[in-house]
């Protein structure tokens, strides 16, 4: 079983192909819920704490907006455990859940320098590019199997 | 605005419960079951789950075991059609739920966006087969030269 993760990284489409294979999709949302579940906040949406810009100094300097910082707080802890990746560029503007430009680059440079399978997907617009995604996104679940089975 | 500054929710014993977990099922379009059935199928289930019917298919709310266990059921009904998320919130709660607060859910819009498209992913499942797609090239430089010249000919 392998850890991928998906960006946008709430995507029901890449979440649920990833799962139907038996590999473990790394969703915003179980972050999200830990976070929720944390006694010590009890109103979101003011869910982002002090605590959460100094961890995100992990991932981003200190003179990166403290906007970004928070938001990699919850995101870079599925960039470190990541075993593959599947990025989905080019798509139209209010498709994913970051709503920020530079956590969103930040985010895929950070997966595409780490040295792990990255499969690079454009926005589908149509039938037949939909059928093209499916079909890359199941090979590269295949091939990540097969790298799992070797090791 | 400030009506959705939420308030602090009454959370119940199961809400603090780590192994808790949410999970959303979607019925693609051309699908051959409906909310009903497959909420009625959760039901038959017998499985201590929170189960609430939505416009989009069902969302349930249980011990991770329980869950999973029944959305590997639940996915027999029509595998090609069925697809599931996580959620981070429980069903109801009032920190999301659009009964207790003022316009679109956050997370609706990416799910308006991927359910336009999601009738084409179950086709893809279903009959799959290899598709090739032009790729998109920038025009000739001598195409795009003869249209300039045309266009700036007509002007004149």
């Amino acid at each position: 079983m392998v850890k991928v993760a998906i960006y946008p990284p709430n995507s029901l489409i890449l979440a649920d192909l990833i799962e139907r294979k038996g590999h473990t999709p790394l969703v915003l949302q179980k972050q999200i819920r830990q976070k929720i579940k944390d006694p010590e906040i009890d109103s979101p949406p003011m869910n982002i704490t002090e605590e959460d810009p100094i961890k995100g100094l992990k991932y981003a300097a200190i003179e990166v907006p403290s906007g970004v910082r928070g938001r990699m707080s919850i995101i870079g802890p599925l960039i470190d455990e990541a075993e593959a990746a599947i990025v989905v560029d080019g798509a139209p503007y209010g498709f994913g859940c970051i709503g920020c430009a530079r956590t969103n680059e930040l985010s895929i440079f950070l997966l595409r320098n780490k040295d792990i399978p990255v499969l690079e997907l454009t926005y589908p617009t149509n039938q037949d590019e939909t059928y093209v995604m499916v079909n890359d996104v199941n090979e590269f679940i295949d091939s990540l199997e097969e790298i799992s089975g070797e090791e | 605005m400030s009506q959705n500054l939420t308030m602090s929710p009454d959370l119940g014993k199961e809400d603090w419960d780590p192994d808790v977990i949410t999970r959303m099922i979607f019925i693609s379009p051309g699908a051959h079951v409906s909310e009903q059935e497959i909420v009625s199928e959760f039901h038959m289930l017998d499985l201590p789950l929170t189960i609430k019917n939505t416009c989009y298919g069902s969302m349930i709310s249980g011990k991770s075991k329980d869950v999973y266990k029944a959305i590997e059921e639940i996915r027999k009904l029509d595998p090609n059609h069925i697809f599931t998320k996580e959620r981070g919130f429980a069903p109801g709660d009032p920190r999301r739920c659009r009964g207790h607060r003022f316009g679109p859910r956050e997370g609706f819009h990416q799910m308006e966006k991927e359910y336009r498209i999601l009738g084409f992913v179950s086709e893809a499942l279903e009959n799959p087969k290899d598709v090739e797609v032009a790729k998109k090239e920038p025009i000739a430089v001598d195409e795009f030269k003869k249209i300039m010249n045309d266009c700036l000919e007509s002007k004149e």
